[in-house]
């Protein structure tokens, strides 16, 4: 989900090197994905070989996040799942990106968790709170902190890389973290007494997912692509139809290797958005409810946290046109 | 030692007449090995160090001689630079009037450690030099067959050198350097690891090949007897910087037997040497070597005293 | 009792039917330990894993909470009369029991992938080693004579080692994205974190072995007519080999240990990569097999090695024994 200095580096020496890659037509679009349930859904379409019916030539490769980021800065992708933050991250430091497609937005997936004693946002004042700084979980915390009539002056951050969140929670060490999953999961099952205390099921909107394709390709092979957002219409279908669901989610766990209830929690997680429950998103507005406002506090909180220098022209990093033509 | 001064000793210079004449016609053999003015100086941290100064000696064709001298006379050094292993500061090196540069073939060396390639099997190992100088592979190795039966290890051919005692493996080093058929053999203390009585035994070795091949040696030993024993003329060397002290004709007559260990000429010579390379120390040097012992065994002890 | 007593003799070889008995039970030893922790109840097991929650609120079936909690919370449902949890004694989600991991062990081979670009585990398997053997041969195809030659010439040791000394610094997983951009997504940007891990150790591990190798025997082949390359390539090499064959068994060794870094660049793939992901969510039976099939991997290829090596070199054969 979410970024580090190393995707920076990478999209600097990526820049370096695109020259290197071909964006020969007769190539295959390569779309990297990763685990995230909105982006493991593509899975789906690839095991029933919906892209080979529409007739598009694509290969999705199975990345780990920040490698996904990576390939893609290198040039050696022409589509990437990310999350709208990172797509301007990705893009500030060198490979620009193009978000055609949004896949789900996180809907209760990241979590503050209080550790036993805390109830609420309101119980964070001047406590120890486990997040990493700079991250989109910084971000969810700043919106919690925000929305309870308070600001980080009120509390006292401790930067923790996500996936030790809940040993350092369960050590007793922080009051409360925060963190996504299937991190955030496991606090909850690591800590006895712990419960969320703000989702992003609170603010749907935070952080959308997306698919980030470059410009290049875009501009020639738009027919393509149009074919791919097709497909992935046909999988929320799939997804979302209570008959194929359960296959879906078959599918889907044995991506990434958990049994399928165990899955079905991550899924729940996330808001899987339909044509016409997307649609509105794309719309330009203020705030979390549009993908353009989503996208400008990100920018905001990334150039105030030093992510990045200057600020990014966030509209040119949305191209709803390809959505709406469906 | 006082125990012989005893003996009414001849001098060691005192030759019989087979004696002398045998020199006197070893002197008129060609010479093989002319070493002229050799000097060596190392660097080293305290400045420069001579371990050589103006050595000048010839050795003749067929002829055996040992180099002998207290540690640090630079015996080493000097059969190195025979070798060609090392280059003299100064000074000339002539093998059969030839000045010879740099390590080769026509000078074959025998090490004190064993030098055999243990990747090789005993016959590989004679076979090594052979092949180096372009012999095919058969023929090689039927010449080293040879090599290997004269000292006597047919039966081990195909043993790798780990397999072998001390005493087999100095016997194939000596049977690979002979394969080269050099004009002189180096031999740098070969057999100054061995026990005694392989070492007793690995000198008559040495004897009986020596008389049957056309060889020269040169061999460097630290022990009297070995010395005596094995050479027609042994040069000794004083330490600090290493010079030639004496050339000593040996007055032992040929051929050597073990039972000439306690002959008259045998037992002069090594007083000489005693001489030469354990001169009477003075009372400083006396006090170094005397440990300054304290009685350290209980009074009641059930051994009263060693004696 | 005086036998007991030179067992622990320095330097004393054992017999060979005690060194067997030895060996074995350095697998049974921590075989036993593992087994006395996860079945032994009394034994360490700091948590409840509960199996039904009673009256208390946030205790759930399948959860593990520790020892205190669980027995302070059935105190209180007594207090008030209230239905009291049920819980067995539990060890930590990170150490599965022995059965688990030989179960997961076994379905890793048998459970038939349910996707069709899925792979069976020994595909994953075979990914792998595809990328330890590349990434060693092509750092050996540099490294071995790039290393006997610094080794026996101070001239490429001079040019050569003082940039290796710098380089091998340098953590091998900096290149990942370096490596991504020139070699793209699948197994050459792998293989590449390899070669940058192995090759620069490798470099300075051979040249350092040539260096030991007893200098006379290069004295005494040139008392013998050999020359220049006739040193190189009939002292060297034949004289170093079989130290070079032990440091690249070892050398091996390494390489593996940089898979996992190579595993997580580019596409993800291969056994590390499963045991990542597996770990991420704490199914630590798979996390454990895996690392015994590793482990499996590691040793047998050292041993089919080693037997190799004694067949290939047999004037060490004695040394081996030894």
């Amino acid at each position: 989900m979410k970024t580090t200095f190393r995707t920076r580096l990478g999209s600097l020496l990526g820049a370096a090197c695109l020259v290197l890659s071909s964006l020969a037509g007769a190539e295959p679009l390569k779309i990297g994905y990763s685990d995230w349930p909105g982006w493991v859904a593509w899975e789906v379409g690839v095991e029933k070989q919906w892209f080979k019916e529409a007739g598009v030539d694509v290969e999705f490769e199975w990345f780990d996040y920040v490698a996904s980021m990576d390939a893609f800065a290198a040039g050696q992708l022409q589509g990437v799942g990310m999350t709208n933050g990172d797509a301007l991250v990705t893009g500030a430091t060198g490979a620009r990106s193009v978000m055609v497609l949004v896949n789900d937005y996180s809907d209760g997936n990241d979590m503050v968790i209080g550790g036993p004693g805390i109830a609420g946002v309101k119980d964070l004042k001047g406590k120890k709170i486990g997040v990493e700084i700079g991250f989109v979980s910084h971000l969810l915390l700043l919106d919690a902190l925000k929305n309870n009539g308070m600001t980080e002056a009120d509390v006292e951050l401790v930067n923790v890389p996500t996936n030790e969140t809940p040993q350092v929670l369960s050590s007793g060490q922080v009051d409360a973290i925060v963190a996504w999953q299937p991190n955030s999961g496991m606090a909850l099952k690591l800590v006895p007494g712990s419960k969320a205390i703000y989702t992003s099921a609170d603010q749907p909107g935070l952080i959308y997912d997306v698919l980030a394709v470059s410009p290049e390709s875009l501009a020639a092979n738009r027919e393509d692509w149009m074919k791919v957002l097709k497909v992935w219409y046909r999988i929320v279908a799939y997804i979302n139809d209570p008959k194929t669901r359960g296959d879906a989610v078959k599918i889907m766990a044995s991506r990434v290797g958990v049994p399928p209830e165990e899955y079905e929690a991550f899924i729940a997680g996330t808001k899987i958005l339909t044509l016409e429950e997307a649609l509105p998103h794309m719309k330009k507005g203020d705030g979390f409810k549009s993908m353009y406002g989503s996208t400008q506090i990100a920018d905001d909180f990334n150039v105030a946290n030093k992510v990045y220098e200057k600020p990014q022209p966030v509209d040119a990093y949305i191209d709803p046109s390809l959505m709406n033509a469906l | 030692m006082t125990r012989m001064q005893q003996f009414e000793l001849p001098s060691y210079l005192e030759q019989s007449d087979a004696v002398r004449d045998r020199f006197a016609r070893l002197r008129q053999r060609p010479v093989v090995l002319e070493v002229k003015g050799l000097n060596k100086d190392f660097e080293t941290s305290h400045g420069p160090v001579t371990a050589l100064r103006d050595i000048s000696f010839v050795t003749h064709k067929r002829e055996f001689v040992c180099v002998i001298g207290p540690s640090g006379c630079g015996k080493s050094t000097l059969i190195r630079i025979l070798a060609g292993l090392e280059t003299p500061t100064s000074g000339q090196l002539l093998l059969d009037g030839r000045a010879v540069h740099g390590p080769g073939p026509d000078r074959g060396m025998v090490f004190q450690s064993y030098t055999l390639f243990p990747w090789l099997t005993v016959k590989k190992n004679v076979m090594f030099g052979l092949e180096r100088a372009g012999r095919g592979r058969l023929a090689a190795e039927e010449e080293a067959m040879q090599w290997i039966e004269l000292v006597g290890l047919s039966k081990f051919a195909r043993s790798y050198p780990h397999q072998l005692s001390g005493g087999m493996k100095q016997r194939v080093a000596i049977a690979r350097a002979l394969a080269n058929q050099p004009r002189i053999l180096l031999m740098d203390e070969p057999f100054g690891a061995l026990d005694a009585q392989t070492r007793a035994k690995m000198q008559s070795y040495l004897m009986e090949i020596w008389k049957n091949i056309d060889i020269t040696v040169l061999f460097i030993t630290h022990d009297l007897d070995e010395a005596i024993y094995l050479a027609d003329r042994i040069l000794v060397l004083k330490a600090h910087p290493g010079e030639v002290q004496e050339l000593i004709e040996v007055p032992v007559p040929q051929p050597r037997s073990p039972e000439q260990l306690l002959s008259p000429e045998f037992l002069a010579t090594r007083k000489r040497l005693e001489e030469l390379i354990h001169p009477p120390q003075d009372d400083a040097a006396l006090s170094e070597d005397h440990l300054n012992m304290v009685r350290m065994v209980a009074v009641d002890d059930e051994v009263e005293s060693v004696f | 009792m005086t036998q007991t007593l030179q067992w622990f003799a320095p330097r004393r070889q054992l017999a060979p039917r005690p060194r067997l008995v030895l060996g074995i039970m350095s697998f049974v030893l921590p075989l036993l330990i593992w087994s006395l922790v996860s079945y032994v109840p009394w034994i360490w097991h700091p948590l409840v894993e509960v199996t039904e929650p009673g009256s208390v609120s946030y205790f759930k079936a399948g959860q593990r909470v520790e020892r205190e909690l669980f027995a302070a919370e059935t105190a209180k449902a007594l207090e008030a009369g209230a239905p009291q949890p049920q819980g067995t004694p539990a060890n930590p989600v990170y150490l599965p029991a022995p059965h688990e991991v030989l179960q997961a062990f076994y379905l890793a081979f048998t459970a038939e992938p349910e996707r069709r670009n899925e792979k069976w585990l020994h595909e994953s398997l075979a990914d792998s080693i595809y990328v330890i053997f590349w990434g060693f041969v092509i750092s050996s195809i540099i490294g071995l004579p790039l290393g006997i030659l610094c080794g026996t010439y101070d001239v490429f040791s001079r040019l050569a080692e003082p940039f290796v000394e710098f380089f091998r610094y340098l953590p091998a997983p900096a290149f990942g994205a370096l490596a991504v951009a020139i070699l793209g997504i699948y197994q050459a940007p792998k293989i590449a974190i390899i070669v940058i891990g192995t090759l620069f150790q490798q470099i300075l591990v051979i040249s350092n072995t040539t260096r030991k190798l007893d200098p006379a025997l290069l004295e005494a082949a040139q008392t013998l007519g050999a020359r220049r390359l006739s040193l190189l390539f009939r002292v060297v090499v034949p004289g170093i080999i079989t130290d070079v064959y032990k440091d690249m068994r070892i050398l091996l060794g390494w390489a593996w240990t940089y898979l996992i870094v190579a595993e997580l660049i580019g596409t993800s793939s291969g056994i590390t990569w499963f045991i990542t992901q597996q770990a991420r969510y704490k199914n630590f039976d798979n996390v454990f097999a895996a690392i015994m099939i590793i482990g499996i991997i590691g040793l047998s290829t050292d041993l089919l090695l080693a037997w190799l090596g004694r067949r290939i070199f047999p004037w060490q054969r004695a040394e081996a024994r030894a």
